[in-house]
């Protein structure tokens, strides 16, 4: 076996004014670091972060013609930015640096000086003994293909594709049923200002049939998604026959299904046909009257709010668009029925919304009757005896007053719920993205990545992330739709020099590796017997690489033999 | 004699003499050997005394083919007689090579170990304390048996070694194999690892693979396994994906799990720590009660792991 | 001189190390035992890399992943704590005592838990005394 040449290891050690040098001894550390082997030149110096302490980096490598540089400083998390480009600007690969934490790991958190410079001395040891390792990376780009794909036509999908066709990129939506418009496309007014659905919808589908950019594939479902962000193929079965697409992105736009209101035995769905769900209400008021079954006129109208939300047995999670539906209802009974009672039954009133609690003000103003029942104790609604003046009776404790109470009803309308689709897990299956335990697809962040996932190139938007209303579902399209702009915009895909990749000489086609990849980044090549790995879908975790039995899976800048020399650095 | 010959010997050490059997399992091949070089010394096979291989000089020996791990003083010191007396020295066999079946006594101490055989074994006549020991004196004289070592050695560890064939036992053919290079001299370059593949067992293998997912893992004797895909799929403990290539996958094609017998595939310093990676891998579970829920099956952890290289970890037993 | 324990640390880049960092920018004091080696993810971490420590005379090794639910790579802390199970039983067939391998969570904001993890590990590790692997193989011939 040939020997490498001799490395020649620039090591430099910083003060940090004090914050350093108060607690480790780093003249010490630089006098230890020259008899280390490789290396060449060491220095102590304040502030090896400023200017003309990277000038100074610089210099050396220059003058002493270094190849690989450690620095004993702060976090890498905090500089190794500022010192790889100090490398980059002497003409050295950046992943030729290797950073020792000795402030926020070391000086900060010990007291004995000492101890915290020996301990100083193994971590610079350890770097020392890694950087020997250190190959020079390059980054690599992919291609972007500015096609998109948005799965389900509801009012997220049609605002996302309409967002990106808008900006001359080609999209195609593929929607489960045959006509657009989602659950959206189900309800009468809209809260919290009564405008109406239709209203909002007919616009945007009359331009998303025009729209030259955006094909539209009705009673059609995405059969297989393969590749990787900018570069997918997706199989779509239309009607039976399947269609073959190139695309660079997906938004996922499923939506929600409404909770089954039978599955609450004491409500009496299913049984009583006086009591109907809020959607069977919605087409009751589309068609323009609000009746019973036998089609008499209803005197009182009751609302029930949470159903199948917020309680332990079904769903723990609050809807969100419920609340103010029922408030909306409570204005449309009253309108299309001035003489008919409007009870309110409720656990908490929640109106977050913009606009929402002077609706809710305005509700109570029309004297709608609100009660107010415990979580988990959810009302019991029979049919009503012949002696009483009512169609059904609801029983119930009544918080405020802390009484059990009845109240009497003709027509008894439950909020139901909203609940992850049946289908949501193959979907979450087949585009490779996570599922919470309610079941809705999981954001990259819930806070800074709302809209894209774990898995490059997929982006979620609407309910099929969670319960939201329509102008929490248009804004997650419009994000998911920017993003994918920016992408395209650019028209390449930056892929990290950090990344697995699979040594096809030693891979022996176990397939350990194919399960562990969370972004789908590991295929297998039927025809070589081997795994290989798509570095533009790879984050470099490495897990993969800590799964293989024959080594032939490398994880880059932290490959096992980088690891195993700094093991024996710090011991 | 016939001075072109060449002259050849065969050991065992600490073996369970499965590997000179496998050389006997060439069939006509051992006869073509016999008539390409003379065996001067092969304990199984040959009539012949160390005293022989003493006399003779030293690299008299074109090539020695040690099987068997070192367990005791005599091992080592045949060992390093053989050593000096031979051009090339191979191990064969997975003792000769990691340790073997006899290695995985390093899991217990050698006091454990003459505890459990001669003290507390219960087929040990009531009353016999009988330990054997070095050095006995008997009737004024002094009987001296070969020291007991506290660990097994590999092969390497006591002696320089040429070339590892591993196996247990090598896979006739390979055997075969090898013998034939050495005759013919196109043995490759030293140190290298022969009459085996450079790949692991799942190359060879013939079962279909898929992506792995484990709900368990499940002993032998609890299921019939299905014999066209993947044992480690159907929840069986194959040492496939981390074992050298080259016996031809005969465990899996018999319905049984790789155990091993390679060793580590080329590169991998730690078998068993590697199929620990490899076998933790492939189960779902997410906390510590389901994963060792999902690791009844393997109760023996280092044993199954390490089932051929324990001499050969990174780790050895700790000292207390 | 009393026993000081040599501990290697594994940490993951995005919430173990980051609370790592964050103890020091809080200036919470610890002991100086553990000594850190970063990799992106918890999972990264091969059984060999905790033997090859515990060989190299290690008396400890502590691994520190996201919160389970949390990982920066989706599940990648719940395949560290799978291999972490098996791994420990295979330490214990060394005759090591398990304990001497520990996996605990600690997210980018606890600072302050990370410091308690390492100063509860030192003392625990204080007590059980040195580890005392047996001289690996290859320093047999040299002596």
């Amino acid at each position: 076996m040939s020997r490498p040449p001799l490395p020649r290891i620039g090591v430099f050690v910083c003060n940090c004014g004090t914050n350093i040098a108060r607690t480790v001894d780093c003249e010490e550390i630089a006098c230890a670091a020259m008899e280390w082997p490789g290396v060449v030149v060491a220095r102590a110096y304040k502030y090896m972060c400023s200017d003309p302490g990277q000038e100074m980096i610089a210099e050396e490598v220059r003058e002493k013609r270094l190849d690989r540089v450690v620095v004993a400083a702060c976090s890498p998390r905090m500089h190794e930015p500022t010192f790889r480009r100090a490398l980059a600007s002497s003409g050295l690969n950046p992943y030729l640096l290797e950073m020792a934490n000795i402030r926020e790991q070391c000086s900060w958190v010990h007291d004995d000086p000492r101890a915290a410079t020996d301990k100083a001395l193994a971590l610079a040891r350890a770097a020392v003994a890694r950087v020997v390792r250190h190959e020079p990376l390059e980054k690599r780009f992919v291609p972007m293909n500015p096609a998109t794909l948005v799965l389900g036509g509801g009012i997220a999908g049609m605002t996302a594709a309409l967002q990106l066709a808008d900006a001359g990129q080609p999209v195609t939506i593929v929607e489960r049923a045959d006509r657009l418009g989602g659950n959206v496309a189900r309800i009468d007014l809209t809260a919290p200002h009564l405008d109406s659905a239709r209203e909002l919808l007919l616009g945007r589908l009359a331009r998303v049939s025009m729209h030259p950019m955006i094909s539209v594939l009705l009673r059609a479902e995405l059969e297989q998604l393969e590749g990787y962000q900018g570069n997918f193929t997706a199989d779509v079965a239309v009607e039976g026959a399947s269609r073959r697409l190139e695309i660079g992105s997906v938004v996922v736009c499923t939506g929600y299904k409404e909770f089954d209101a039978a599955r609450v035995e004491g409500l009496g769905y299913g049984r009583l046909p006086d009591v109907i769900t809020s959607f069977e209400l919605e087409l009751m008021l589309k068609r323009g009257r609000i009746e019973m079954a036998d089609g008499r006129t209803p005197r009182t109208v009751a609302l029930v709010h949470c159903v199948g939300s917020r309680s332990e047995e079904y769903h723990g999670y609050c809807s969100r668009v419920c609340c103010m539906t029922a408030l909306k209802y409570g204005h449309e009974v009253k309108s299309a029925l001035p003489g008919a009672a409007v009870v309110d039954l409720y656990i908490d009133m929640h109106a977050f919304g913009k606009g929402c609690e002077d609706f809710y003000r305005k509700t109570a103003e029309i004297k709608t009757l609100f009660l107010m029942y415990g979580k988990n104790a959810p009302p019991v609604i029979r049919p009503a005896g012949p002696k009483d003046d009512c169609n059904l009776l609801i029983t119930l404790d009544e918080k405020l007053s802390g009484e059990e109470i009845e109240v009497p009803a003709d027509l008894v309308v439950l909020m139901v719920g909203m609940e992850p689709r049946e289908d949501a897990g193959r979907v979450a299956q087949l585009v490779n993205i996570s599922r919470d335990k309610d079941g809705w697809f999981i954001e990259s962040h819930p806070k800074l990545d709302p809209v894209a996932t774990t898995t490059d190139g997929i982006y979620i938007a609407g309910a099929c992330q969670s319960p939201k209303d329509i102008p929490d579902s248009v804004a997650q399209a419009r994000a998911a739709a920017a993003r994918i702009l920016a992408k395209v915009a650019k028209g390449k895909i930056e892929v990290d020099a950090i990344f697995a990749e699979v040594d096809a000489a030693r891979c022996s086609g176990c397939r350990i590796c194919g399960t562990m990849c969370p972004y789908g980044a590991i295929e297998y090549d039927e025809e070589q017997k081997s795994s290989r790995v798509v570095e533009a879908s790879c984050k470099a975790c490495g897990c993969c690489a800590a799964a293989c039995p024959s080594l032939a899976v490398r994880a880059r800048h932290f490959t096992d033999e980088q690891i195993f020399a700094q093991i024996e650095g710090v011991l | 004699m016939n001075g072109d010959k060449l002259k050849i010997a065969l050991y065992w050490g600490a073996a369970c003499g499965g590997c000179d059997v496998a050389v006997l399992d060439t069939d006509e091949f051992v006869l073509e050997l016999a008539a390409e070089a003379d065996i001067l010394f092969w304990p199984i096979a040959v009539d012949g005394k160390y005293e022989d291989i003493r006399a003779l000089p030293d690299g008299a020996l074109d090539a020695t083919l040690f099987s068997g791990a070192v367990r005791n003083a005599e091992n080592e010191d045949v060992a390093h007689l053989l050593r000096e007396k031979s051009q090339v020295l191979i191990a064969l066999g997975s003792c000769s090579a990691f340790g073997g079946i006899p290695g995985l006594a390093n899991a217990v101490t050698r006091e454990e170990i003459l505890e459990r055989v001669y003290l507390d074994n219960p087929s040990i006549e009531l009353g016999n304390r009988t330990v054997p020991r070095t050095r006995v004196p008997v009737n004024g004289t002094e009987l001296e048996l070969p020291a007991f070592y506290p660990r097994v050695w590999r092969l390497s560890d006591v002696v320089d070694v040429d070339y590892l064939v591993p196996g247990c036992p090598p896979a006739p053919e390979r055997v075969q194999e090898v013998l034939a290079a050495l005759v013919s001299g196109t043995l490759p370059p030293r140190g290298a690892v022969v009459g085996a593949a450079e790949k692991a067992l799942c190359e060879e293998c013939r079962r279909r693979k898929a992506d792995k997912r484990v709900a368990r893992f499940v002993r032998p004797w609890e299921i019939v396994p299905d014999p066209e895909s993947c044992l480690l799929e159907q929840g069986l403990p194959c040492a496939g994906p981390a074992t050298r290539g080259g016996c031809g996958a005969r465990c899996p094609d018999i319905n049984q799990a790789c155990r091993g017998c390679y060793g580590p595939p080329p590169g991998v310093q730690d078998q068993g720590a590697t199929l620990v990676g490899a076998w933790a891998s492939v189960i779902e579970a997410k906390t510590v009660e389901e994963a060792e829920t999902a690791f009844a099956g393997l109760p023996d952890v280092l044993g199954i792991a390490h089932r051929f290289t324990l001499p050969a970890s990174l780790l050895q037993r700790s000292c207390r | 001189m009393a026993f000081e324990p040599r501990i290697v640390g594994f940490l993951c880049n995005w919430c173990s190390y980051t609370g790592a960092d964050l103890a020091g920018t809080s200036r919470i004091k610890y002991p100086p035992n553990v000594r850190v080696i970063r990799t992106m993810c918890s999972a990264r971490i091969r059984p060999s890399f905790v033997l090859k420590a515990l060989a190299e005379g290690a008396d400890g090794v502590l691994i520190c992943g996201c919160h389970p639910g949390d990982c920066h790579y989706s599940e990648g802390n719940y395949k560290t704590l799978r291999r972490q199970v098996l791994l420990k039983r295979l330490v214990a067939g060394y005759g090591i005592e398990p304990e001497r391998v520990r996996l605990e969570w600690v997210s980018a904001s606890e600072g302050q838990r990370f410091a308690e993890v390492v100063a509860d590990m030192t003392e625990r590790i204080r007590r059980l005394g040195p580890s005392r692997v047996e001289m690996l193989p290859s320093t047999r011939r040299a002596g």
